[in-house]
């Protein structure tokens, strides 16, 4: 009667969704990031010092400075913005969004592995860290003191309930090639991602169709990526993310086989991101603006499906993109900054 | 037995609609919470949301005292 399912119940979205709207309208607008293009360095790491850095800019300010300070404090600022999320929802939401924020865990285990395969310490791989996930900064830190890689993989393996295959992990310990565990965290994660979701509403329908579309873009984007490097065919289909919406495995194969960049994007037509892909294409034909033109297009996507359903999942990972788009924007400006690029340069990089 | 019929009814009305004002409130009320720790300046703005469900229960007492004094004085 009172919204009770299963053991933690359908979850509290009233307040967590009040919650997530009221952080949204914090977010930066297109006229910011204009702002910003005009600032120097040090501008910009006051501008978002007084804005909703603040807390992270005055802590990390005195370790680092320039375009380093704007990272980790971009970072640290989205990793406490998840984890307050994550941890005032309850139930069945709390479920799908810690399964939603999964990709963290798994980025902070490959930046575990990968500075501990190159002998970097633990103080300089704690600074990459990113805990926006399941796992917090101490079970990070429980990960990061461990001496060896395959202890490491079994306690991650532990923590996040991954069950790697045996080959895998021998494949690994003779080659140390992370690639393939890599890939095979990618593809557990949205496999359990989509299991998180249960379909019997319109939202968590909407929801899981959504997710299905995010690995319809990750394996365009890989496809167009591998085919840009020279890579064809079964090469590629290794790396390709089942459960997508529109790209299914003979699409796949096709898109996989095309001879060029153009001939891979001509068979992307009949998709729904295709206009946007095809905007990209006129402007300048590269393949950064057509991962661009998609990623515009699934930010749209998650907006449109907000208002249709205020209290559901949907607005709180709404604002979750919106959030990781906003850091990811303030590191590209930054970034261009920092190289000198034009500033013309640095805006066709945003996704506004 | 007409009288205690009416009871009955006048107590329904307030039951009902107290439920059901709870069951608005529930909602509301979180919601409003929820926006007030973000941003406490809404605290004014979430008060009146939250007392807006609180009309089905005054309904239902308006119908309670019809009940008891118009019809049940006409017992």
């Amino acid at each position: 009667m009172f919204g009770r399912k299963g053991k933690g119940g359908k979850g509290n979205y009233p307040y967590a969704v009040a919650r997530v709207k009221a952080k949204k309208a914090q977010l930066m607008g297109e006229d910011t990031y204009s702002k910003m293009l005009m600032m120097s360095l040090p501008e910009i790491s006051r501008f978002i010092g007084e804005s909703g850095y603040q807390k992270e800019i005055a802590a990390l300010a005195g370790r680092y400075d320039g375009v380093d300070l704007i990272e980790h404090a971009t970072y640290s600022n989205m990793a406490n913005y998840f984890r307050g999320v994550l941890d005032v929802t309850t139930g069945e939401l709390h479920e799908m969004l810690a399964a939603y924020l999964e990709k963290w865990d798994i980025w902070n285990f490959k930046v575990i592995l990968r500075g501990k395969s190159f002998g970097m310490d633990a103080d300089s791989i704690k600074e990459d860290l990113v805990p926006a996930g399941k796992l917090d900064q101490q079970a990070l830190e429980r990960l990061l003191s461990m001496e060896s890689e395959e202890e490491i993989i079994a306690a991650y393996g532990r923590v996040a309930n991954v069950i790697f295959p045996t080959e895998l992990i021998s494949a690994y310990e003779e080659s140390r090639n992370l690639s393939e565990l890599e890939d095979f965290l990618e593809k557990d994660h949205y496999d359990s991602l989509l299991r998180s979701i249960d379909p019997s509403s319109r939202p968590t329908r909407l929801y899981q169709d959504y997710i299905r579309k995010e690995i319809d873009i990750t394996n365009v984007e890989t496809i167009l990526k591998l085919k840009a490097e020279g890579i064809r065919g079964e090469e590629v289909m290794k790396y390709i993310i089942p459960g997508g919406k529109q790209i299914d495995k003979k699409l796949a194969t096709q898109l996989a086989n095309a001879e060029s960049l153009s001939a891979a994007v001509n068979d992307l037509a009949p998709l729904d991101f295709y206009d946007d892909i095809k905007n990209a294409l006129d402007e300048t034909n590269s393949l950064r603006s057509i991962v661009a033109g998609m990623k515009k297009y699934h930010i749209r996507q998650a907006k449109t499906f907000s208002h249709l359903y205020p209290l559901s999942v949907i607005p709180i990972i709404d604002f979750m993109i919106h959030k990781e788009n906003e850091v990811n924007n303030i590191r590209i400006i930054a970034r261009g900054l920092n190289s000198g690029l034009d500033a013309d340069v640095i805006k066709e990089l945003l996704v506004i | 037995m007409e009288l205690g019929l009416i009871a009955i009814g006048a107590g329904l009305a307030v039951g009902i609609t107290g439920l059901a004002s709870g069951w608005a409130e529930k909602d509301v009320g979180a919601a409003a919470v929820g926006a007030m720790t973000e941003d406490p300046s809404l605290f004014g703005k979430g008060m009146i949301l939250m007392v807006l469900p609180e009309t089905i229960v005054i309904f239902g007492l308006v119908v309670a005292i019809l009940l008891i004094f118009v019809t049940g004085a006409s017992v």
